[in-house]
Parts: C-alpha cells; sequence; structure tokens
C-alpha cells in the first residue's frame, strides 16, 4: 500500500491532470448538490449536502487547487443552477474553497503521519471537519458584505453553514478516502 | 436528466451584451453598493438593478420560486440581525435611539434607527440578488469560461470553468443510471426510515461510484489534452467576445459610480446610516 504521493515541490503546480481533477470536482458539487440534499427536520430549511464532502475529499486527494477550484467553482456553478447567480453568495464560494484548500494543505502536511489504511481514513475525518471549520471562517465577511452583526454572523451564517457540513463532511469524506485508496494505486497515482 | 444552468435571457437586449459586461457590472455595482447606507441611494440602485433585470426579459413564471426564496432569506437574516443585537446599532447610543415598541415575548427594542438599518439592509440584499439573478439567466452557459478568459482571470482556470460545464451533462446521465442501477437493486436512497444522518449514509452508493467513475474517467481526458500539449502555449478561444459600443458606456457608467461612491464613502456621505424622518416624528415607547 503507498502513501500519499504529494510532495511540497509539486504542492501548487497546475498541470492538465489539476486542471481536470478540479473540472471534475466541481461538476460533481454541481450536480450532486443541484440534484441531493436532505433537509434537517424542524430546522428552517437546513439542508445537508452530501456534494460538499467532495470538496475536502479532492483536496485531500489531488492537492490545494483542485480542491480549491472545486468548492469555489462548484459552488458557483451550483447557484448558477438553482438561479442565484454565481456571484450573489460570492464570500460563501470563497469559503468553500478555502475549506478544499485548507484539506489538501493539511493532507499534504500530514502524509508522512497518516502510514495505514485505517490512519488516512480517520485523518480524512479529522481533515474534512478541520478545513470546513477553518474554510468556512471566511462567511464572516457578511458582517462587511451584508451589515450583519457578529452574533448573526455566528449564528446565522456560520452556525448555519457548519453543522449540514461538518455532518456531510465527518461521515463521507472518509468513506470517499477509504474507495479511493485502492483505486489510486490500480491506475497507479 | 438535464443539467445546465436555465438561459431564459436568450435573445434579450441583456444578453446581447459582452458576457464581460455582465459580470463585471454584477461585480462592480455589487462593491459599490457594499459601501452605501443612505438607502435613498441604495434605492436608486435597486431601481437600476431591477431596470437591469427587466432587460433580460425573464419570464417571472420561470423564476417565482427563486425571488420568494431571496424574500424570506432576507427577511430572516434581516429579523434574526435584529433580535440577535437587541436593536443595537453601530454608530448609535442606546440612549439616543427613538424607540417605537417592544417586540412581544422578546422585549427587544425597535427603534427608527434600528428600523431605518433593517429596511437598508432588505434593500441591499436585494440589489445583489436582483443582479445576480442577470448572472444566471442571461449568460450563455457556454460564455462563462471564454468570459473569465478575457478577463485576465488565469487562462488554465478560465479553461477548468469551461471544461467543468462540458462535464456536467455526462455526470448527471452518469448519476441517473447510478440511481436506476441502485434502484433496480432496491435501494433507493430518499425512502426509508431514519433522520438526516440515516439519509446520508443512504446516498453513499450513490456518490462513490459516481465520484470513482469520474475520477478514473477523467484519465482519458488528461490524455487527450497532454497529447495535444496542453499547457505548452497560449490558448485560443473559438468565441470572440468584443465590447460594442453600449458595454463601453454602461462599463464606464459604472466604473464611475465605483468611484464616485469610494470617494463619497470615504468622506462619510453615503456610507451613514439614513433614519427615516417620519419614523423620528412618531412618538417614543
Amino acid at each position: 500500500m503507498t502513501t500519499t504521493t504529494l510532495s511540497r515541490g509539486g504542492l501548487w503546480e497546475v498541470n492538465s491532470r489539476t486542471i481536470v481533477y478540479a473540472a471534475i470536482g466541481a461538476a460533481l458539487y454541481g450536480v450532486l448538490g443541484f440534484l441531493i440534499s436532505i433537509v434537517i427536520p424542524g430546522s428552517n430549511n437546513v439542508s445537508v449536502r452530501p456534494a460538499y464532502a467532495l470538496v475536502p475529499f479532492f483536496g485531500i486527494a489531488f492537492g490545494p487547487i483542485v480542491g480549491f477550484f472545486t468548492g469555489l467553482v462548484g459552488n458557483m456553478i451550483l447557484d448558477q443552477l438553482t438561479g442565484y447567480g454565481a456571484f450573489t453568495a460570492w464570500n460563501w464560494s470563497i469559503a468553500n474553497g478555502l475549506a478544499g484548500l485548507v484539506a489538501g494543505l493539511l493532507a499534504a502536511s500530514m502524509s508522512d503521519r497518516l502510514r495505514s489504511s485505517s490512519g488516512r481514513i480517520i485523518g480524512a475525518a479529522i481533515i474534512a471537519a478541520a478545513a470546513t471549520l477553518i474554510g468556512f471562517l471566511f462567511v464572516f465577511t457578511d458582517i462587511w458584505v451584508f451589515g450583519n452583526s457578529f452574533e448573526a454572523a455566528l449564528t446565522g451564517s456560520y452556525g448555519f453553514v457548519i453543522v449540514p457540513n461538518l455532518i456531510a463532511s465527518v461521515i463521507l469524506t472518509p468513506v470517499l478516502v477509504a474507495a479511493w485508496e485502492p483505486l489510486k494505486d490500480a491506475i497507479g497515482r | 436528466m438535464n443539467i445546465a444552468p436555465r438561459y431564459l435571457g436568450r435573445g434579450s437586449w441583456l444578453a446581447r451584451r459582452d458576457p464581460r459586461t455582465i459580470i463585471l457590472v454584477v461585480a462592480l455595482v455589487g462593491i459599490t453598493v457594499i459601501q452605501i447606507w443612505d438607502i435613498r441611494i441604495v434605492l436608486v440602485f435597486l431601481a437600476g438593478a431591477f431596470l437591469w433585470y427587466r432587460s433580460a426579459r425573464i419570464p417571472f413564471a420561470m423564476v417565482r420560486r427563486q425571488w420568494a426564496f431571496v424574500i424570506v432569506f432576507v427577511s430572516l437574516i434581516v429579523l434574526w440581525n435584529t433580535i440577535l443585537t437587541g436593536g443595537e446599532i453601530g454608530g448609535f447610543e442606546r440612549d439616543d435611539m427613538h424607540v417605537l415598541f417592544f417586540l412581544p415575548l422578546l422585549g427587544t427594542p425597535i427603534s427608527a434607527e434600528a428600523l431605518s438599518y433593517g429596511t437598508t439592509q432588505f434593500a441591499r440584499f436585494f440589489t445583489f440578488a436582483t443582479l445576480g439573478f442577470t448572472m444566471a439567466y442571461a449568460i450563455a452557459p457556454a460564455d462563462l469560461g471564454v468570459s473569465f478568459a478575457r478577463l485576465k482571470v488565469p487562462e488554465k482556470f478560465a479553461y477548468a470553468i469551461d471544461l467543468t460545464f462540458r462535464f456536467m451533462p455526462s455526470l448527471a446521465t452518469d448519476l441517473q443510471a447510478t440511481m436506476d442501477a441502485q434502484r433496480v437493486r432496491g435501494h433507493e436512497w430518499d425512502k426509508g426510515k431514519g433522520g438526516p444522518i440515516a439519509k446520508l449514509r443512504r446516498t453513499v452508493p450513490l456518490v462513490v461510484p459516481l465520484t470513482m467513475n469520474a475520477i478514473v474517467n477523467a484519465e482519458d481526458t488528461i490524455d487527450a489534452m497532454d497529447l495535444r500539449a496542453f499547457g505548452t502555449g497560449r490558448r485560443s478561444w473559438l468565441r470572440e467576445l468584443i465590447y460594442d459600443r453600449t458595454d463601453r458606456i454602461i462599463l464606464i457608467g459604472v466604473v464611475t459610480l465605483l468611484v464616485a461612491f469610494t470617494v463619497l464613502g470615504f468622506a462619510g456621505i453615503s456610507s451613514k446610516l439614513y433614519v427615516f424622518p417620519f419614523l423620528l416624528a412618531l412618538p417614543a415607547a
């Protein structure tokens, strides 16, 4: 079993592989996000989007650039598909992108420590949770953009998005990593 | 299964504009409005945004749900913000505020200043959303990649956006095929008992095969791009974009507004909250 092969030198390289994986990640986010969401009963239309788990997964599997693009463009495309416009919630799209970026950076920095298969799967859950918590701090820009108070940004923006995204990413991202590990070896990644 | 942005503004005056103009208007007017807290000016921008939206000739029946969501969402955010702040507004001392009434049960004081602030917030949100709709419905999906490339977004990034739109139809078809295959096996993700987490777990047999197939199939695209020496030279785009005279006039106008209101904002003129005089004239609670 091989370990993650991301080297620090190649972390920021943009080649055909980066472009295609980023586009696949964003397209998957858009398609899955558009078609599958789970409304939390009793909440005010708060929904868990399984598609969000792809953001930390693409960051972990293919690096920070792919993770960033998957989150940023995936969320923009989802907003285009749902009809609200790619730029309407631009700061939330950046927050999604930052979650993917942080996941990629954490995965690269922890790759030496996560050697066993089970370690990588548990690590994926931890990285996904940390990336979500850190990346979505960017939604506090709602204070500047919309004039919300800190309390409203904390509960109405950050809390509103963190809970469903943590649920989705902590459950699904490790599953995706577990499925990707043997496949990665099989296709020589 | 057809998944693509709905190009509802096709053929309209707005859709005939250079797509870069639509993108830049959304971005530049957005940045301008962020700096304004005088509702009289925000309302002028909202009226302008609405005219801009109307020029896309988007049938209301097709976007009714989106408008309803925006109105409900914005109202909730504004109300939530008011309740959480206890009616306090930055720049105003609590004792100096003109309290009109108290919210039942919560006892939050609602002042003329808080109502003016909430109304301004609502108008600002609405301006962003109205402009945002034009980007969603008045730009041909195939033009987004080339538009970003011509706006000096890094070429590879713009190409990835273009590629994203090309992957979506085939991925939607794959998702439908996966759903059908799992249904034949008796698995339906949206049926059955359990809460959101149980439902989320039931999406695993859809999400995992779809994602892994997409990644494996991506190898063919990567090989094709490598064989055509992708990234070794400057890429050309088949679609030519040219600003016409109207586009130039519009862009000069929005840049002028941005500069003017940035200056006025720093001077403390447009960035100051305007409190409705008729609210101040009402008797205090």
